[in-house]
């Protein structure tokens, strides 16, 4: 039996990771899979507890997080879709008629 | 079980209401091609909505186990959340920029009807699986609505922006709850506040945890350091979404907040005067949200200063008046919530009609550059005297209902013990005076450089505006009701 | 720890025979390389260009609603393990649900979201 510390610090690495992807990335498309990163990170996160207490509301949770990040990859997708053709780039320093 | 579930049917009818008529609009869409009937058939769902909103007046019950809490508290704010969506549809008929022929307006009508929808549960949720969901619903459906006019470039943009910190911003909040859920062992905010109150829990996790959470409700009623999605998305949405967004999501944002702080974190034995209460003894909620408080409303105010773009100042000043609202949480006491109440309903009435003006110049004009006002109190009289109201009650000058807004939330502070803030509060005020100014001088002291001939406005527009104009100074004068209904509503299910 | 050295063994042991194979395979065989044994091997067909391009976008739409719906799945799976127990009024829930998806269905499909052309 692995013991509960393991898999919270495993999510709390992949959700650093992920944030720190989102932030330092450029790139629209990765990110969102950074995002998706972070989410993943929370699912796992929920799911240790869940099993550790023995309790299926966590693992309710994760089915909808799942359902949301579908959903938000999709409207995201379509985003970068609508300013590709815009603007012809998915780089995100260069999205930037808008500031200050 | 299923008894349970069928009576508690009663409790959500505003809400299949607006679950039906989404699903309604999409087909009317499909079927009929229509826009006014799309638009008919929205405005008719969101009406039947209130009025079996109404029905739950002073009802005060949990709904499906504990998933949603129908209470004075949610009636109020579903309340300004539907209002302000129907003024938004009226906006919606007369915008050029909605009916520009290039766009498909149906699925316009449905997302509004969804964020709606995704408000309205945000108002009542008392299940943090629930707060997650709902706050999606609307965040997804306002991604969308931000980049609805898609072909002009500013649109997409603020669409991408939105929805990356969107996701940001909501991830940082399940993190959040991931933690809390790990704390205590389950989602429902009541059994949370029970389980921290009779075994306690680590407080640093806590901390982290309420600030993760304090992310997701930071980015929805864009406090400083959330809020840099807000000045981007408001210049580049759509005018009727921006007033939606700055309205209607703030409120429900505020109501989240509200209740997930009053429910989970308060001391179920603090034994001080009725109406005030205290925080899990050692847990500093407080103090981050007065950090919050100053920092928004100050960088709001001081950066709306150098805004040529007027919805860009009004996105600002809407920042600003976040953290207004942000010091009525900070007094833990009735009068606090009530006094944000109390600003809810004024801030809708005032901010929709600087929007609403907005949008009817550059309706005329095309433009939204504060010089495109210049010489515009010759050229709309009617128009400019209006806006110069709204912008008198977005200070929280008197005779305006804004002076009774600040009013109530000042001297909740003052009650409280909490002078400084208030002074920090007052202090902002005159500082947003003097952008006000600024739109104020270009209007009545400065020579348009342009065209000179009069603008003309529709007869429904000029309706639309006195609907608004009306209340911002009605309730400046004879707000007893107001502030009764506000106090009243201040009831939380299962809080004293 | 000890009992998993068999493992780090085993491990040790495949990825050593995996890595000898290979070099000697280079180092010792014979290299006689004609344009046919260069080409992509795709089933046996002779390759007609380049697979290195970029999908047309027209992909990217029927991917995206295929998620949506892909993704929904997953509430039917609870409800499936579920289903005794839950009886006539689980069945009308998830209708009312697939109902709900119906509607977003027959809106793309008039949309024309899932014409390729």
């Amino acid at each position: 039996m692995i013991s509960i510390e393991y898999y919270l610090l495993l999510s709390a690495f992949m959700f650093c990771a992920g944030v720190v992807g989102v932030l330092v990335r450029r790139n629209a498309i990765v990110v969102f899979m950074c995002i998706e990163l972070m989410l993943n990170a929370v699912n796992l996160t929920l799911i240790t507890f869940s099993a550790y207490f023995g309790d299926p509301r966590g693992q309710v949770l994760v089915f909808f997080v799942m359902v949301v990040a579908a959903a938000e990859a999709a409207v995201g997708l379509a985003i970068v879709i609508a300013l590709f053709r815009n603007k012809l780039t998915v780089n995100i320093d260069e999205i930037n008629i808008l500031k200050w | 079980m299923i008894e349970q579930i069928l009576s508690n049917m009663w409790y959500i009818r505003p809400e299949i209401a607006l679950t039906i008529t989404c699903l309604a609009a999409i087909l009317a869409d499909v079927f009929f091609k229509r826009k006014a009937l799309v638009a008919g058939v929205v405005l008719g769902g969101l009406l039947a909505s209130g009025v079996l909103l109404m029905e739950q007046y002073g009802v005060s019950a949990p709904a499906f186990s504990h998933m949603l809490a129908v209470d004075p508290f949610s009636v109020y704010f579903r309340g300004v959340i539907l209002v302000t969506a129907m003024f938004v549809v009226l906006f919606s008929l007369s915008s050029v920029e909605i009916n520009n022929p290039r766009l498909r307006v149906g699925e316009y009508y449905a997302l509004i009807v969804a964020m709606t929808l995704g408000m309205t549960l945000m108002a009542g949720s008392s299940n943090m699986l629930m707060m997650y969901l709902s706050l999606e619903l609307t965040s997804l459906s306002s991604y969308i609505l931000a980049g609805f006019t898609k072909n002009a470039p500013a649109s997409a943009e603020a669409s991408l922006k939105y929805v990356i910190f969107g996701a940001l911003s909501s991830g940082l909040m399940l993190y959040g709850i991931s933690i809390l859920y790990g704390l205590t062992g389950s989602l429902d905010i009541y059994a949370i506040n029970h389980v921290l109150m009779t075994m306690g829990a680590n407080r640093l996790a806590l901390l982290i945890a309420g600030v993760l959470i304090m992310a997701g409700f930071g980015y929805k009623i864009s406090a400083v350091p959330f809020h840099f999605w807000t000045p981007d998305v408001y210049e580049g949405a759509p005018v009727t979404i921006t007033a939606f967004l700055s309205v209607a999501s703030k409120a429900a944002g505020f109501s989240m907040l509200m209740r997930f702080m009053k429910v989970t974190f308060i001391d179920s034995t603090f034994a001080g005067p009725v109406g005030t209460w205290a925080l899990i003894p050692g847990f500093e909620f407080t103090n981050i949200l007065i950090v919050l408080s100053v920092l928004t409303m100050t960088l709001g105010n001081l950066v709306a200063v150098w805004q040529k773009n007027v919805k860009r100042l009004l996105a600002y000043s809407s920042i600003a008046h976040a953290g207004y609202m942000l010091m009525g949480l900070v007094v833990l006491g009735n009068d606090g919530f009530a006094a944000v109440l109390i600003y809810f309903v004024i801030y809708m009435f005032m901010n929709l009609g600087a929007f609403f003006v907005v949008m009817l110049v550059s309706n005329k004009t095309g433009s939204e550059h504060i010089d495109t006002y210049k010489g515009l109190g010759s050229r709309a009289p009617l128009l400019s005297v209006a806006m110069a109201i709204f912008l008198v009650s977005l200070t929280g000058l008197p005779p305006t209902a804004g002076f009774i807004g600040k009013l109530y939330l000042f001297a909740a502070l003052i009650n409280a013990k909490m002078i400084w803030l208030a002074i920090v509060g007052a202090l902002n005020s005159v500082v947003s005076l003097y952008y006000y100014v600024l739109i104020f001088r270009n209007m009545f002291l400065r020579e348009g450089t342009g065209s000179t001939e009069p603008l003309k406005f529709a007869l429904s527009d000029n309706i639309i505006l006195f609907l608004l104009l009306i209340p911002t100074l009605v309730l400046g004068l004879y707000f007893t009701p107001l502030v009764q209904f506000a106090q009243y509503s201040v009831a939380m299910f299962g809080v004293r | 720890m000890a009992s998993y050295i068999p493992i780090f063994l085993m491990l040790a042991a495949a990825a050593g025979l995996g890595i000898i194979l290979l070099t000697l395979h280079q180092v010792l065989g014979p290299k006689h390389p004609t344009e046919e044994k260069l080409s992509t091997y795709e089933s046996g067909m002779s390759p007609i260009r380049t697979a290195r391009e970029r999908f047309s976008v027209k992909y990217y739409m029927v991917a995206v609603l295929f998620i949506l719906f892909d993704i929904e799945v997953v509430f039917l799976y609870p409800w499936a393990v579920n289903f005794r127990a839950l009886g006539v009024f689980g069945y009308v829930e998830m209708m009312i649900f697939i109902v709900i998806l119906l509607v977003g269905y027959y809106y793309i499909l008039r949309k024309g979201a899932l014409k390729w052309d």
